[in-house]
C-alpha cells in the first residue's frame, strides 16, 4: 500500500497556487460551460481536453476534474430555471427544482440544488478516499447476472415514477426500449433498424435524444402557449421574504437523510461501471418520493425531491473513480476521458497505478476536494449570474436556447444530422407529452436499455440459456425479490385506481 | 363514440406496434443463427407490448385531454420553421442561418423592441462564433 | 526477373515520393482540415487521434481540427468521407477489422468499397491478446480447448465483432464449445475475467499492467506474430488455427482527390507519426510502437485484409 508520505506529498501538491488556481479555472469553466442548454457536463470535459496537452500531469487533471465537478452543478442550472434538461439526470431535478423557480424562488431551488450536489460529491469522495479497495472488490462481484437483476430492479423503480395510467407507463417505456435498439445489436453486431443509415450504427446519438425529448419539446411547448406579450423567462418574486432566496440551515438539515440516502445510492452504483447517473437520479428521487409522509407535494417544488436527485447524480462521479484508479476501468463517458488524460500525460491507468503514481492520486485526490469547496463558493457567484440571465425577456432566452442547443449537439454528434435527429425527437417529445406520456420514463429506458440487453444476453451465455441457474447467483434473486415487492409497493401507493382526471403536461 | 385522446393514441400505438412486428422489424432486422439474444429478440418483445397495451388504451382510456388543435398547429409551425432552417444550416452554414432563425423565432414570440432584437440576431449568434470558432477552436455545423 | 522487378519499383518509388514532395510543399488545405476519428472520445483511437492532430498542426500549420464521427467502428465516418467532395480537407482515423468486416458480410449495402478512399498510412498495429486470470487451469490455447471439452464449456468474454469471428473459428476447427459472452469492450471484458464470471477474454494492451501485477497470464497472441513483450506465447495459428486477427489503425481520404493534396497529407501524418510525442502516445495508449506502413502499403494491408477476413467467416 502507499506509504504516508507519499500521501502527505500528493495533497501538498494538491495545495499550491499554481494547482488550485487551476482547479479554480476548471470550476468555473465548468459551471459556467455545463449551464449552457445543449452542452452540459460531459461536453465541457470533451472541449477541456485539448487544453492539457501543454500542462503538467496533475494540473491538467486537476483542472478536468474541476470541470467535471463544476459542470455537475452548472447541468442542473437550465433543468431547474428553464425545465431544459440536456440530461436525463439533470431531467430528475427538474421535476421539482422548475415547479419551485416558477413559483418566484429560482434562487432557493438552484442553492438547494448546488448544496445538495455539492454534499453528495464529497460524501462519495471520501467513500473513494478511504475505502476504494474493497469497493473496489465488491464491484467485481457484481457480475452480468447481477447487473442484469439490477436493471430489473432500475426497471421497476420507474413504476415509482408512473403518473395516473401503468399502461401508458409501459407504452413510454417500451418506446424508449425500442428506441435503445436502433443500431448494432450486442451480441451479433448486426445494424437493426438503421433503414441504411449507418450514422445510427452505434445506435441514436443520446445527446440528440435527450436534449431533444427534454429541452427542445419543452422550448417547443412553451413557444406555442405564448400569448405574444413578452414576459421575463423566470421572474423571481420580490415577496420580501429573504427565506425564498436561500436556503436556511434548517431547510437543508432537513433533507440529511433524503441525501445521505442519495449520496449511497449514487456511490454505489457509480462504482459499477457502465450503470450511471440516471438510474441514480431517479432510483433516489423515487425511494425519497416512497420514504416521505407526503407524496403528493414531489414535483410541486419540494426541496427533498431536489436534494435526492442532486446528490444521488453527483455522487456517482466521485465513484465512478473507483473502478478506474483501482482497476483501470472507467464507469462513464467523463470517466473515459480522465483516463485519456491520464494516457495524454504518459499515465497507464491499471492495477498498479497507485503503486506506481502514488503522489499523483493523492494529488488528484486533494484537487477534488479543494474543488468540492470551490463549487460551493464559485456556485454562489453564479447561480446568481445565472439567475439574472435568465430573467431576460423570453424572446431573447428561448432563440439563444434554441441556437445553443443546435450548436451543443452538432458539435456533440459531429454535424447537422445530429441535430436534425434531435428536432425529430424534440417533436416526439412534444406529442407524447401532449398525449399524456412520461418522457422521462421514456427516456430513462432509452438509457438504460442497452446495458438491460446486453446483460440479458451475458447472463443467458454465462447460464448456458437456463433459467433455473439463477439460483447460483444469491445477490441477483434478492435484487429480484426487491423489485417485485418495489412494483408492488409503488404501484399499491400511487397506482392507477387513483381516479383523478388527468391534466397531464410535460412535468409527469 | 366520442374521439378520446387515448383511444386515439392508443390506435396509433396498436397498428405502428403491428406494423413493428409484421413488417418493419422483419424487413431492417437481420436475421442471425445461434446466439442468445437474437438482434429482434428485443425489438419483437417491444412492438407485442405496444400493440396489447395499444389495444388495453383502447378499451380503458383515461379521461387525459390534449391542448386545444390550435395550439398543436402552432407547434407544426414552429417545427417546421426549425426543420428548414436545419436543411439551411446544413447547405448555407451557421453564421448565415443563425440568425434567421432567432430573427423569425423572436418575431413569432411577439418580440418587436429594437434592442432585444439586435441581441438576439447580431449578438447572441456572435457570441456563439466567438467561443466555438475562436476559444474553442470547434466547427460550427 | 523479381530483381528486376524490385528495382524498377524501387526506382518508380523514389521517383514518386521525389515528384510528390515537390508538389506537396506546394499544397496546402483550403481552409480547415478535419482529422475524423471514427471512435468516441476518450478512447485509445480518440487519445492517440487528437495527439496526432496537435502535432501535425504544429508541424505544418494547417489549421486542423480532430472530431469524432461514431458509429460502427469507422463504417459511418468512411461512409461520410466516402461521398465527400475529393478536396483533401478531410481524413479519416479508424480501425480495419470493423470496415473490413462490413465490406465482406454486407459490402452490397454500404456505401463504399475499397476503392473510395486514397489510403494514406498507418498508426499501429494493435497487439492483442488472449488472456486469462492467473490461477486458471490452463496455460495455452491447446490446454484451454481441452478444459472447455471437459468442463461443458467455458465462457470467452469478447468486445468486437473479430474477435467473435475468431473464436467461431476455434469452435468449428477444434470443436471447442467455446460460450461467447458479449462485452462492451476491453475494460468490461477485463472486469469480467478479474470477477470469475468469464474465464478468459481478449485485450488490446491494457492487460501488460495485469500481467506486470502477476493478476493475467496470457494465453495466446492473437495477431499473426508473437507480441513484442511476450515473446514465449504462441500465436493461435501456432496453436494450429487456421485464422488470425491483425488490427490496424489506419489514415484514409476521399478517392479522387488531387494526388499532390495526398502526397502532402501522407507526408504530413508521416512528419507527425515519425515525432516522440506520438510514439510516446502510441505506447500509452495502445501499448504498441508507432508502424507506419506508408500510403501504398496501406492499401496493400486493407486489400490483403480482406482476404483474411474471408477465411474467418470460413468462406
Amino acid at each position: 500500500m502507499v506509504d504516508l508520505s507519499t500521501i502527505l506529498a500528493g495533497f501538498a501538491d494538491a495545495f499550491t497556487i499554481w494547482n488550485l488556481a487551476f482547479v479554480l479555472f476548471g470550476v468555473v469553466v465548468g459551471q459556467f460551460v455545463g449551464a449552457v442548454p445543449g452542452i452540459g457536463p460531459v461536453m465541457a470535459m470533451a472541449i477541456a481536453i485539448p487544453f492539457t496537452f501543454g500542462l503538467d500531469p496533475l494540473p491538467a487533471i486537476a483542472f478536468l476534474v474541476g470541470v467535471n465537478k463544476g459542470g455537475l452543478v452548472g447541468g442542473a442550472v437550465p433543468a431547474v430555471l428553464m425545465n431544459t434538461p440536456g440530461t436525463p439526470d439533470a431531467a430528475a431535478t427538474a421535476m421539482d427544482g422548475y415547479p419551485l423557480a416558477r413559483d418566484g424562488k429560482p434562487l432557493k431551488a438552484t442553492k438547494m440544488a448546488l448544496f445538495s450536489s455539492v454534499t453528495g460529491d464529497s460524501f462519495s469522495d471520501l467513500v473513494l478516499i478511504t475505502v476504494s479497495a474493497p469497493l473496489a472488490i465488491l464491484a467485481l462481484r457484481m457480475g452480468p447476472v447481477e447487473v442484469f437483476a439490477l436493471m430489473v430492479f432500475a426497471f421497476s423503480v420507474l413504476s415509482g415514477l408512473i403518473g395516473n395510467s401503468l399502461i401508458k407507463g409501459i407504452i413510454a417505456a417500451a418506446l424508449g426500449l425500442l428506441c435503445a435498439s436502433v443500431g448494432t445489436d450486442p451480441e451479433n453486431y448486426t445494424p437493426r433498424l438503421i433503414f441504411g443509415m449507418f450514422d445510427f450504427y452505434d445506435g441514436l446519438p443520446l445527446a440528440s435524444v435527450a436534449i431533444g425529448t427534454l429541452a427542445i419539446a419543452e422550448i417547443l411547448r412553451r413557444l406555442t402557449q405564448m400569448s405574444g406579450q413578452v414576459k421575463p423567462a423566470v421572474e423571481v418574486k420580490d415577496t420580501g421574504n429573504p427565506q425564498d432566496m436561500r436556503v436556511s440551515w434548517a431547510e437543508y438539515w432537513a433533507c440529511r437523510f433524503t441525501m445521505l440516502r442519495g449520496a449511497m445510492i449514487g456511490t454505489v452504483l457509480g462504482a459499477l461501471p457502465g450503470i450511471g447517473s440516471t438510474a441514480a437520479a431517479f432510483m433516489s428521487y423515487a425511494s425519497a418520493k416512497s420514504a416521505s409522509k407526503d407524496p403528493g407535494s414531489f414535483g410541486k417544488g419540494n426541496l427533498h425531491g431536489i436534494a435526492a436527485a442532486e446528490s444521488a447524480n453527483s455522487a456517482v462521479v466521485g465513484s465512478n473513480l473507483i473502478p478506474l484508479l483501482t482497476l483501470g476501468i472507467p464507469g462513464s463517458v467523463g470517466a473515459a476521458l480522465i483516463i485519456s488524460a491520464f494516457m495524454i500525460h504518459g499515465i497507464q491507468p491499471g492495477p498498479l497505478l497507485f503503486q506506481d503514481q502514488g503522489r499523483l492520486i493523492y494529488g488528484l485526490f486533494g484537487a477534488m476536494i479543494m474543488a468540492n469547496f470551490l463549487n460551493l463558493w464559485v456556485g454562489q457567484v453564479g447561480l446568481r449570474f445565472w439567475v439574472k440571465v435568465v430573467s431576460a425577456p423570453e424572446s431573447i432566452i428561448f432563440a439563444s436556447a434554441l441556437l445553443l442547443c443546435i450548436v451543443g449537439v452538432s458539435m456533440a454528434t459531429g454535424g447537422i444530422f445530429g441535430v436534425i435527429v434531435m428536432l425529430v425527437f424534440a417533436g416526439i417529445g412534444y406529442l407524447m407529452s401532449s398525449f399524456g406520456y412520461s418522457v422521462v420514463i421514456f427516456i430513462i429506458a432509452f438509457f438504460l436499455g442497452p446495458r438491460f440487453e446486453i446483460s440479458l444476453s451475458q447472463s443467458l451465455a454465462l447460464m448456458n440459456g437456463d433459467w433455473t441457474r439463477i439460483i447460483e447467483y444469491p445477490i441477483a434473486l434478492l435484487l429480484l425479490l426487491v423489485s417485485i415487492i418495489s412494483i408492488w409497493w409503488f404501484l399499491r401507493r400511487s397506482g392507477p385506481d387513483t381516479t383523478k382526471s388527468s391534466q397531464v403536461t410535460a412535468e409527469d | 363514440m366520442k374521439i378520446n385522446a387515448d383511444r386515439a393514441s392508443g390506435l396509433f400505438f396498436l397498428l405502428f406496434g403491428l406494423a413493428l412486428y409484421l413488417f418493419i422489424i422483419p424487413t431492417f432486422v437481420e436475421q442471425v443463427e445461434g446466439g442468445w439474444v437474437h438482434p429482434d429478440t428485443v425489438p419483437n418483445a417491444v412492438a407485442i407490448v405496444l400493440s396489447l397495451c395499444g389495444a388495453l388504451l383502447m378499451l380503458r382510456p383515461t379521461k387525459h385531454h390534449t391542448q386545444e388543435a390550435s395550439e398543436f398547429v402552432r407547434a407544426g409551425l414552429y417545427f417546421g420553421l426549425l426543420m428548414v432552417g436545419l436543411v439551411l444550416m446544413g447547405r448555407f452554414g451557421f453564421i448565415y442561418v443563425a440568425p434567421m432563425i432567432a430573427l423569425a423565432i423572436m418575431l413569432l414570440i411577439g418580440e418587436r423592441r429594437p434592442f432585444w432584437l439586435v441581441c438576439g440576431v447580431v449578438g447572441m449568434p456572435g457570441a456563439i462564433w466567438l467561443l466555438v470558432v475562436q476559444v474553442l477552436d470547434r466547427a460550427l455545423p | 526477373m523479381k530483381l528486376k522487378r524490385t528495382i524498377t519499383g524501387f526506382v518508380a518509388g523514389a521517383l514518386m515520393a521525389f515528384a510528390g514532395g515537390a508538389m506537396a510543399e506546394d499544397w496546402e488545405p483550403t481552409g480547415t482540415l478535419r482529422l475524423q476519428i471514427g471512435f468516441a472520445a476518450g478512447g485509445s483511437t480518440d487519445t492517440m487521434g487528437r495527439v496526432i492532430a496537435k502535432v501535425m498542426k504544429e508541424q505544418t500549420g494547417w489549421n486542423i481540427i480532430a472530431e469524432n464521427k461514431t458509429g460502427g467502428g469507422g463504417v459511418a465516418m468512411f461512409t461520410g468521407i466516402a461521398k465527400m467532395p475529393p478536396k483533401g480537407n478531410v481524413i479519416g482515423l479508424g480501425v480495419n477489422m470493423p470496415v473490413l468486416i462490413n465490406l465482406v458480410k454486407r459490402g452490397d449495402q454500404l456505401g463504399f468499397d475499397l476503392d473510395s478512399f486514397e489510403y494514406l498510412g498507418t498508426v499501429s498495429r494493435a497487439q492483442l491478446a488472449l488472456i486469462a486470470r492467473a490461477d486458471a487451469p490452463f496455460d495455452d490455447l491447446a490446454g484451454m480447448i481441452e478444459y472447455s471439452k471437459a468442463n461443458d464449456g467455458l465462457a470467452i468474454g469478447f468486445g468486437a465483432p473479430p474477435q467473435k469471428l475468431l473464436m467461431e473459428v476455434v469452435n468449428r476447427e477444434a470443436d471447442a464449445n467455446l460460450r461467447f459472452v458479449s462485452t462492451k469492450g476491453e475494460a468490461e471484458t477485463q472486469k469480467l475475467i478479474l470477477g470469475g464470471q468469464v474465464m478468459a477474454g481478449f485485450s488490446a494492451g491494457t492487460h501488460i499492467k495485469y500481467l506486470e501485477s502477476g493478476d493475467f497470464k496470457m494465453i495466446a497472441s492473437a495477431n499473426d506474430a508473437r507480441h513484442d513483450y511476450a515473446p514465449d506465447v504462441q500465436t493461435v495459428r501456432e496453436a494450429g488455427i487456421s485464422a488470425y486477427l491483425d488490427p490496424y489503425f489506419y489514415f484514409a481520404t476521399t478517392a479522387g482527390t488531387d494526388p499532390a493534396a495526398v502526397a502532402a497529407l501522407t507526408n504530413a501524418l508521416e512528419n507527425a507519426m515519425a515525432t516522440d510525442e506520438v510514439a510516446e502516445i502510441v505506447r500509452n495508449a495502445a501499448t504498441t510502437e508507432v508502424l507506419n506502413l506508408g500510403a501504398e502499403g496501406t492499401e496493400k494491408m486493407m486489400v490483403d485484409g480482406v482476404e483474411n477476413v474471408k477465411v474467418l467467416f470460413g468462406q
